[in-house]
């Protein structure tokens, strides 16, 4: 590894352990960016769906053009212990030392939408630090998609032919969210059920959408789809440089934030009050609150 | 009791050994006391793991090894750790580690060395004590 | 360890006759008692045990530890050994050997030579066993991921020395699904693995009907922190995996599990032990049976061996251990082993001594001439409480397999990593009882010195410093005088048959031995055509 990999590397390792651990209210307002040059793409999907090789794929393939591909893996945190395993990187690339690509791997913790504190902040380390793709790697489980969803460019759902009816148990919820289906492990005899089901919810969606998601079949064994797959992602970006997309994007973005900000805000004065509020009634707790997060107002100095 | 809350830590197998029993064991008992755990699986390379911790920014990097290969190993994660700029990490040992070599390993930087027969509750005392 | 070695030197090699069978009293003992109608040793499902006759046909083999850094060392200590009486020789190979790396390959670095010899040629394989007459010995390689290639040197070894191929008697343990799961020493995925093994196999009948192509190792699965129903359970359904693979080649299941054997740990719950052995063995044989509707009596004889100790053994307050172990061998004839391996007291924490070493084999012997608990077959049999303990486990076993099976059978589970994710939770659960003093381990945590508490590990694995540069050295000499041309010749034919599906790997295999290709050479050859194993790691 030449020495200037190694400084950057070194620098984006630092930097992005301080947006992690710095309280949302420092970080989060400086980083609603849109239009940067790195492209964000959020892959989620239930866990044992492939979803880290696949990444490792897409990696490989625009590690060599070359181009610097970023990876934030998220997993779960253990309600129980606060603690986590953080296995993605090894499957993603557990054998070389690619320079043109970087991961980092972090628990969720403890926010309602099981995405990491601060990840719009770290996404946007990757784009300071001029990277050309950054993936976004969570584990596809109710509120967490939603959320991923305003926070990436193009968002992908993988989805295995194991998992019986997964279709119809997703049907409300991510699968509607999806820029790109994923049938991971094709080689599988389900698989085709499964992309038809697919596709008809795409067209369904495509009558109100401008863009009809399409059904991408992959398979490790069979060393299929990685390419598809990828330009896929560039087929969408190219139809969705809208400026009007990029103006919705960019109000979905600032209300996360601000989202963000205050649930943490109120998060923060009950867990500080927790005596005081058990003894009144609600609607004094929610007096008290108000007023708490009013005198909080100056937290964010930023605009 | 979360005494490692909030720390990353590498818990990694340098070299050929394929007894991951203790690793996985370490890997689980660290995430049960609060801590943010990768375990890198089987068969990695001293550059290969120093790389990992410092992508991650690990606070902690554990070496198992029990193919009695533990000096080298060790020796050589350690230089890349320090080629790559990390010689803040705390790096302890797990495995056959013979009293013999204990001095060797700690002049290297080892903070400290778990063997099988110490409590689980003890390894995480310890290396809370050693993040502070 | 030197050569030196009073076990042998001392005594005058005089082996004790046969068990005479009366008690030390003078009671005439049977070879065995039944009940009316009920089930005798030596016949189907075997519950009892595969000879009528027992132990006093013969003992159990006295197997013991050998396997030092050097051909050298290796080939003196096998010359001492046969010269004093030993026909079986056991062979170690070093980590870089079984996971196929050549001794200058990046991977090898630190591991070359250290707990076995370095037999990455032919070259090497005939360093080992120069002077020594194949024919007259019994060879058993622990060698796994590489063991095809092995076994193809030793083939070669026995062809440039005149030995016919079907005089060769000895094993490669070949059981590739256990390293996936608790031994790691795996290199390609699963499927090409399984070819491979089922090549060994049908060569083997062919060429070498005497020397064992398989032996299926429930050990490790134990020793990683599976329970005596799991390792039993896990074991049998990776016997049942290879026959499955040898039907797909058209082999012969019946030849084939004539000369199957397991091998299998023996820890302290003593009576759980001897029921897990009876249950294995009844249940193989009704499984081979239904399944593949073998009735050859032969061949659903559940052959094993064991080892008494490994991770039931503690370091600290060490002498303990030779109770330990000598209990686990009682267990082991109990349970009628066809051969036994006693660790030495030491061995958990540094190389066992001479002194410990020979303890461990007296204990072996102490059990079979003075204790005489296997002058007669099953002793135990129509106990209530075995028989009992015996059905459970069965049945207990049994499930273990079912479950395997409806997850999507043996080799869907590795690769998902399904029984790794179960074996780490058994282990952490096993330490997490221990630690809390729920498991009794006398001597660690009760009754332990407050004095010493600490283990004092000495070297584990001999090492011979200037091992490694000498063995480097000795690859780039053999890399020099070679026929450079002959290597790349039959390697590019391996590889070619490496991808056709039909082919059987092994003649390849031999003729590149023969051209002295390294096993780093073949192996990453195979390694183009078929990929590597992607370990899933699940926590």
């Amino acid at each position: 590894m030449s020495g200037e990999d190694l400084r950057w590397r070194q620098q984006l390792a630092r930097e992005l352990t301080i947006r992690a651990r710095a309280p949302a209210s420092e970080v989060m307002t400086a980083a609603i960016s849109f239009g940067g040059k790195a492209r964000r793409i959020g892959i989620t999907g239930p866990p044992g769906a492939g979803k880290s090789s696949l990444i490792g794929l897409l990696a490989k393939q625009w590690t060599e053009r070359p181009s610097k591909v970023g990876v934030i893996a998220v997993d779960p945190t253990s309600p129980l212990s606060g603690g986590s395993l953080l296995g993605d990187r090894i499957r993603i690339d557990g054998v070389s030392t690619n320079s043109n690509l970087f991961i980092r791997s972090l628990p969720s913790g403890n926010t309602s939408d099981g995405l990491c504190p601060n990840i719009l902040s770290l996404l946007d380390a990757f784009e300071q630090a001029a990277f050309d793709h950054v993936i976004l790697e969570t584990v596809g489980v109710g509120q967490v998609s939603y959320q991923a969803k305003t926070l990436v460019d193009t968002f992908v759902v993988v989805l295995v032919p194991e998992s019986g009816d997964t279709v119809q148990a997703m049907k409300a919820g991510i699968l509607e969210l999806a820029d790109i289906y994923v049938v991971n492990k094709a080689d599988l005899p389900a698989a085709t059920k499964i992309a038809t089901e697919l596709r008809s919810i795409a067209l369904w969606r495509g009558r109100n959408e401008s863009w009809v998601p399409p059904v991408i079949l992959t398979s490790a064994t069979e060393n299929r789809g990685a390419a598809e797959f990828s330009e896929a992602i560039e087929s969408h970006r190219k139809a969705t440089l809208t400026e009007e997309r990029v103006a919705a994007l960019t109000i979905a973005r600032r209300e996360y934030v601000l989202r963000t900000l205050l649930v943490g805000q109120i998060d923060e004065f009950m867990a500080r009050n927790r005596a005081g509020l058990q003894d009144a009634s609600l609607a004094e707790c929610f007096r008290i609150l108000i007023a708490g997060l009013g005198e909080r107002a100056d937290v964010i100095n930023k605009a | 009791m979360e005494k490692l809350r909030g720390k990353r830590i590498i818990i990694a197998k340098p070299g050929l050994d394929g007894h991951d029993a203790g690793a996985k064991i370490i890997a689980l008992t660290l995430r049960d006391a609060g801590a943010n755990v990768i375990y890198t699986g089987l068969r990695k390379s001293p550059d290969y793991i120093a790389r990992v911790v410092i992508d991650e920014d690990a606070d902690a990097l554990g070496l198992s090894i029990l193919s009695g290969s533990h000096n080298a190993l060790v020796a050589a994660t350690i230089e890349c750790l320090r080629k790559f700029g990390g010689t803040d990490i705390k790096v302890f040992v797990g495995g056959t580690i013979p009293a013999s070599d204990h001095e060797a390993l700690k002049q290297l930087g080892v903070v400290a060395i778990y063997t099988a027969e110490m409590k689980l509750d003890h390894i995480v005392a310890s290396l809370a004590e050693h993040l502070g | 360890m030197s050569l030196r070695n009073d076990l042998l030197e001392g005594t005058d090699g005089r082996e004790p006759p046969l068990l005479r069978p009366e008690t030390s009293s003078g009671i005439p003992l049977p070879e065995f008692l039944a009940g009316d109608g009920e089930e005798v040793p030596g016949e189907f499902p075997f519950t009892r045990g595969i000879f009528k006759n027992g132990y006093r046909g013969r003992l159990w083999t006295f197997r013991q530890y050998s396997g030092f850094g050097s051909a050298e060392e290796t080939n003196e200590r096998y010359k001492f050994l046969l010269a004093n009486g030993s026909s079986g020789l056991s062979v170690a190979l070093d980590l870089p050997t079984q996971c196929g790396y050549d001794p200058d390959d990046v991977m090898a670095i630190g591991e070359v030579g250290k707990v076995g010899v370095s037999m990455f040629s032919l070259a090497e394989a005939e360093t080992v066993f120069s002077g020594i007459d194949l024919s007259k010995i019994s060879t058993s390689f622990t060698i796994n991921g590489t063991a095809a290639i092995i076994y193809a040197m030793y083939v070669a070894v026995a062809d440039k020395t005149g030995v016919p191929r079907s005089a060769l008697t000895g094993t490669i343990q070949n059981d590739i699904l256990k390293e996936y799961v608790a031994r790691g020493t795996w290199i390609f995925p699963v499927r090409p693995s399984m070819r491979l093994i089922a090549d060994t196999i049908l060569f083997s009948n062919e060429h070498t009907p005497r020397f064992n192509p398989i032996s299926i190792a429930g050990a490790h699965v134990r020793d990683a922190g599976a329970t005596a129903i799991e390792e039993m359970g896990y074991t049998l359904a990776n016997g049942l995996a290879y026959v499955d693979e040898l039907l797909r080649h058209k082999g012969d299941a019946n030849s084939f599990a004539k000369r199957l054997s397991f091998f299998f740990y023996v820890h302290m719950d003593f009576f759980e032990e001897v029921a897990k052995f009876r249950a294995g063995r009844r249940l193989w044989a009704k499984l081979l049976k239904q399944r593949y509707g073998i009735n050859d009596p032969k061949a659903l004889m559940f052959r094993f061996g064991v080892v008494c100790g490994g991770s039931s053994l503690t370091g600290a307050q060490p002498y303990n251990n030779i109770s330990r172990v000598a209990i686990e061998t009682m267990a082991a004839v109990l349970g009628g082993a066809q051969s036994i391996f006693t660790c030495a007291y030491d061995e958990a924490y540094q190389i066992p001594t001479e002194f410990s070493a020979e303890i461990a084999l007296r204990t072996q012997q102490i059990v079979a001439y003075e204790s005489a608990i296997g002058k007669t077959v099953d002793p135990l049999g129509g106990s209530y409480f075995i028989e009992w303990l015996t059905d459970q486990m069965e049945k207990e076993i049994a499930k273990v397999i079912q479950q395997l099976e409806d997850y999507g059978g043996v080799e869907k589970a590795i690769e998902d990593g399904y029984p790794q994710m179960w074996i780490a939770q058994r282990a952490l659960e096993r330490k997490l009882k221990k630690d809390r003093g729920e498991t009794v381990v006398v001597g660690e945590n009760y009754f332990a010195n407050q004095k010493d508490s600490a283990v004092d590990y000495g070297q584990v694995f001999k090492s011979d410093p200037s091992g490694e540069a000498r063995i480097r050295s000795r690859l780039s000499a053999l890399r020099e005088k070679r026929e450079h041309a002959k290597v790349v010749t039959t390697l590019d034919a391996l590889e070619a048959a490496a991808r056709a599906p039909d082919a059987n790997l092994m003649p390849f295999l031999v003729e590149c031995c023969h051209a002295y290709a390294t096993v780093g050479e073949i192996v990453a050859r195979l390694k183009s055509s078929w990929g590597e194993f992607s370990e899933p790691i699940r926590l």
